[in-house]
C-alpha cells in the first residue's frame, strides 16, 4: 500500500526501498517470510553487499530510518514513482523521469483526469500518470502481452492504486481502446511500435471536448508517421521534442599550485643553502569544489510527440 | 474537465494568434489587448465558449511611430473560415532549385505603400497574400518548400484570425518563459515538469514550498497538482510582502482548491512557529506588519527587479484585503488576515511537510537550514537555482550533515524538431539554459 500516501511507519506488506548507495538501492516487500522455490516457506533474509537483512525486522520502523545489516548498514525509504522507477522489475524497455515529468505536463494531468495509456509495459510511466490523477481520475492501460497485463494489474493492486486503473489486456493497433472509453479521455499516450495505427484509436477515445496526444518513440520515422496521422485528423499544436538530463558529478578537489616565477632569477646563495638543510616544503595546494559530467550519459532516449484535439471536431 | 466553459469577464484569457501566445486579463469589457500593432477589443469575447476563433476586424487606423496602429473588434467565426493558404490561393507550379533567383529587391512589384492601403481596405490576410504572390515576379521559380516558407511568413504577418484559450499551468509555462525568463526565475518547461515529479506533489500530503518570484507559477504548477476536491495543502513561502500570484489567479480554481494553498511571509511565519503568541504579547500588530515589509524591502533590494513585478502583480483582491485589514486593526479585537494566515501555516509545520521545494534568488543555504527540519523523514528536496556553484555549496552542505541522502545535482537539454515530410531536422534555435536542481531525500 506504500503508493496511495505519504506514510510514516513500515506496515507489513508495504515496498520498501533499501537505500544503500546512490548506485544501489533495492524495492523489497515487508513480509516475514517468502516461499522459495522448493516451495517452502522461509524466513524473508534479503542479502546485500553490507550483509544481509531480516525483512521482519524493518516492520513497523519509521520510514527514512538507519537499519543495521549483518555487515553494515542501510535506510529505509517509503517508495515513490521516481525510486520505483530505478528499481522495478524491468519486463521492458522503461521510460525514465525526465521524459515522464514533460509527459504530464504536456498532457495536463491533474487529479481528475481520465488517461488513457498503451502499452503498459513494466508501469513505470503507469505509476507516475495515478500518482498525478488519483484520488479522483482513472487510468485505463492496455497491453497486448496477457501475464504483462496480470502482473500490472496484481502490481498496482498491492501498491494501493487498484482503485484508480483498469488495466486492459488487448491489442490496441487492431482493435482499438474498447469502445466504452469513446469520447472519455482527456488524454491519450502511445509507446508503440507503430504509434500512426493507433492515432484513429486515440482520436476516438478523446473527449469530445478535445484533449491532449503524446507518443513517445525512439526513432524519428515513426514520429514521422504519427504526426501524418495526426494532421489527418486533424490534431493541432504538434509538437516534437526531446529532453535529456545530464547529472553533475560534485567532488571536493586539492590541486596543487606551480609556482614558476622563481625561474626567472638567479639561486640566490641563501636559497642554496636552504636546499641544502632543508627536504623539500610540501607544494601549495589549493582546495575547489568542482562539478563535472560524467564520461557517459544517455546521449537518447526517445522523440515526445504532443498534439492537441481542438474542441467539437465531429469523430464518425 | 469535460465540458468546455466560457469566458467571464474578471478571467485570465490566452490569446493566441498562429504560434504567438498572450496572457490578459478580461477585467472589463472595455479591456483592449495588444498583439504588436493590432490592438484588440475584447468586448465580444464575452460568454463565448473557450477555444473559439475570432477574426479580427479593422475599426480604425492610427498613424503611429512606427507605422500604423490598428483597432480591431473581433467577430466570432468558424473553424471553416481558416484553411490552408496554399489550397485557398491554388498554387500549381513551382521551380526545381533557387539558381534563377538572385536577390535583387525587385521581385516584388507591389510598393509597401500599396500593402499598407491593402491591408486597411480588406481583411483577409488570403487575399492579401494573393496580391503579394500575383505580383511577385519570382514566387513560380521558388521551390515548392521554399513558397511554404514565404506563405507561413507572409500568413504570419497578415494573419488575421486569434483563439482564446482558457490558461493552463502549460500555456502559462510557455508564455512565461517566452516573454521573460527572469520573471520565473528562468524556470523552463523541462525543469518546472520535473520538480512536479521531484517533489511528489499529488492529491495527499501537505506540501512546503519557497519561492521568491516566479509569477505565481510554481504555486500554481504545485496547486494543480494537488488537485480539486483532494486533501492535500501547500503552504507558499514568500520573502515579499504580498505573494505573486499572477498564474495562481489565471488557473481560477475552485475556492476549497485556492484555500488549500496558504501564502505567507517567510520571515513573519517562522517568527510566528518559534514564538507564536508571544510575540504577539511582545509586538502588536502594526510593528509586525513593519517587520513583514522591511523583510521584503530587503528582499527586494536583492533584486529589485522583483518589486517591479510585485506592484504589477497586486490584483484587486489583494487590495480590497489590505483595506479590510486596516479596518480591522482600528478595532484590535479580530486577528488580520495575514495573522491568521500565519496560524494555519504554523499549525501545518508543527505536523511537518511531506516534501520541499525551493526557488530562491538568495542563496539557498540558510532558508534551507531553517526549512528542512519542518520537513518528515524519507520525503523528497528539491532545490532549483539557475546557477549550480549555489547548488554545490548546498550539495556538499547536506552530504556533510547526513540528513538528507541521495543526492543529485541535474540539468537537462531540451530540443525540439521540425518533423516535415523530408524536412526533419532540429529547429534551429534552442534554450541554453535549463537551470539546475538538487534533489535528494531526508533522513531520520
Amino acid at each position: 500500500m506504500s503508493f496511495l500516501k505519504p506514510k510514516t511507519y513500515i506496515e507489513q506488506g508495504d515496498i520498501v526501498i533499501l537505500y544503500l548507495s546512490v548506485n544501489s538501492m533495492h524495492a523489497i516487500e515487508a513480509v516475514p517470510t517468502i516461499v522459495n522455490k522448493k516451495g517452502e516457506t522461509i524466513s524473508h533474509i534479503f542479502q546485500t553487499p553490507y550483509g544481509s537483512l531480516k525483512v521482519e525486522s524493518i516492520i513497523g520502523v519509521e520510514y527514512g530510518s538507519r537499519v543495521e545489516l549483518s555487515k553494515g548498514w542501510a535506510h529505509v525509504l517509503q517508495p515513490n514513482p521516481e525510486m520505483w522507477t530505478q528499481t522495478l522489475p524491468h519486463r521492458t524497455q522503461i521510460i525514465y523521469t525526465p521524459d515522464i515529468s514533460m509527459i504530464l505536463h504536456q498532457l495536463e494531468v491533474r487529479p481528475g483526469a481520465v488517461v488513457v495509456e498503451s502499452g503498459t509495459g513494466s508501469g513505470s510511466l503507469s505509476h507516475y500518470f495515478l500518482r498525478a490523477l488519483k484520488p479522483t481520475g482513472r487510468l485505463h492501460t492496455f497491453d497486448f502481452h496477457e501475464a504483462r497485463a496480470d502482473q500490472a494489474r496484481e502490481e498496482f493492486r498491492r501498491h494501493g492504486l487498484g482503485d484508480f486503473v483498469t488495466v486492459y489486456h488487448r491489442d490496441v493497433c487492431n482493435l482499438g481502446f474498447s469502445s466504452e472509453l469513446d469520447g472519455a479521455a482527456d488524454a491519450v499516450f502511445l509507446d508503440l511500435p507503430a504509434p500512426d495505427l493507433a492515432v484513429p484509436h486515440a482520436f476516438k477515445a478523446l473527449k469530445l471536448s478535445g484533449g491532449r496526444f503524446c507518443s513517445f518513440s525512439p526513432c524519428i520515422e515513426q514520429s514521422q508517421r504519427c504526426i501524418a496521422q495526426l494532421t489527418k485528423l486533424g490534431f493541432n499544436e504538434i509538437c516534437s521534442m526531446e529532453v535529456l538530463q545530464q547529472e553533475s558529478v560534485i567532488k571536493t578537489r586539492s590541486l596543487p599550485v606551480i609556482d614558476l616565477e622563481f625561474l626567472k632569477a638567479p639561486k640566490s646563495a641563501e636559497i642554496i643553502a636552504n636546499e641544502d638543510n632543508k627536504t623539500k616544503e610540501p607544494k601549495e595546494l589549493k582546495k575547489y569544489l568542482t562539478s563535472s559530467n560524467p564520461q557517459v550519459l544517455p546521449g537518447h532516449t526517445g522523440f515526445l510527440t504532443f498534439a492537441t484535439l481542438p474542441p467539437n471536431i465531429p469523430k464518425s | 474537465m469535460g465540458s468546455i466553459p466560457n469566458i467571464q469577464l474578471g478571467d485570465y484569457i490566452v490569446i493566441q494568434r498562429q504560434k504567438y501566445t498572450k496572457l490578459q486579463k478580461f477585467g472589463s469589457l472595455d479591456a483592449t489587448a495588444t498583439l504588436g500593432k493590432e490592438h484588440l477589443e475584447l468586448k465580444s469575447l464575452l460568454d463565448q465558449p473557450y477555444g473559439s476563433t475570432f477574426k479580427m476586424c479593422v475599426k480604425e487606423s492610427k498613424a503611429g511611430k512606427r507605422g500604423a496602429q490598428r483597432q480591431h473588434t473581433l467577430e466570432l467565426c468558424s473553424e471553416n473560415e481558416l484553411r490552408s493558404i496554399r489550397d485557398i490561393l491554388n498554387i500549381s507550379s513551382s521551380g526545381a532549385d533557387n539558381r534563377d533567383i538572385s536577390d535583387n529587391g525587385e521581385a516584388q512589384a507591389l510598393k509597401s505603400e500599396d500593402i499598407e492601403q491593402m491591408r486597411e481596405a480588406c481583411n483577409e490576410s488570403s487575399k492579401i497574400i494573393e496580391k503579394l504572390v500575383e505580383n511577385s515576379k519570382t514566387f513560380h521559380t521558388r521551390t515548392e518548400y521554399s513558397q511554404d516558407k514565404y506563405l507561413l511568413k507572409k500568413e504570419k504577418k497578415y494573419f488575421e484570425f486569434v483563439q482564446i484559450r482558457q490558461p493552463s499551468i502549460r500555456l502559462m509555462a510557455d508564455i512565461f518563459h517566452r516573454q521573460d525568463a527572469e520573471k520565473v526565475m528562468g524556470i523552463r518547461v523541462d525543469t518546472l515538469s520535473q520538480i512536479i515529479s521531484y517533489s511528489s506533489v499529488s492529491g495527499f500530503g501537505s506540501y512546503l514550498l519557497y519561492e521568491s518570484g516566479t509569477n505565481g507559477l510554481l504555486p500554481a504548477a504545485m496547486l494543480n497538482s494537488i488537485g480539486a476536491d483532494t486533501q492535500a495543502t501547500l503552504v507558499h513561502m514568500h520573502p515579499g510582502n504580498v505573494p505573486q500570484k499572477q498564474a495562481l489567479l489565471a488557473l481560477k480554481l475552485p475556492l476549497e482548491q485556492q484555500q488549500r494553498c496558504i501564502s505567507v511571509n517567510l520571515y513573519s511565519v517562522l517568527r510566528e512557529f518559534y514564538q507564536g503568541d508571544k510575540a504577539e504579547t511582545r509586538s502588536d500588530a502594526t510593528t509586525a506588519q513593519t517587520e513583514a515589509e522591511t523583510a521584503a524591502v530587503t528582499a527586494s533590494e536583492e533584486n529589485d527587479a522583483s518589486t517591479e513585478e510585485q506592484s504589477d502583480i497586486i490584483e484587486p483582491n489583494t487590495k480590497k484585503l489590505k483595506l479590510d485589514e486596516s479596518l480591522n486593526s482600528n478595532n484590535k479585537s479580530a486577528p488580520l488576515r495575514w495573522q491568521l494566515e500565519n496560524k494555519r501555516a504554523a499549525a501545518l509545520m508543527n505536523a511537518k511537510f511531506d516534501s520541499l521545494v525551493m526557488a530562491a534568488k538568495e542563496h539557498p543555504s540558510n532558508i534551507l537550514q531553517a526549512l528542512l527540519p519542518l520537513v518528515k523523514p524519507s520525503r523528497p528536496v528539491v532545490i532549483f537555482s539557475t546557477c549550480k556553484e549555489l547548488l554545490h555549496e548546498t550539495y556538499m552542505e547536506l552530504k556533510t550533515t547526513g540528513k538528507v541522502t541521495n543526492l543529485h545535482v541535474t540539468s537537462n537539454w531540451l530540443r525540439t524538431y521540425q518533423i516535415l515530410p523530408n524536412r526533419t531536422h532540429p529547429e534551429v534555435n534552442m534554450s541554453g539554459n535549463s537551470g539546475y536542481l538538487l534533489t535528494g531525500y531526508t533522513l531520520k
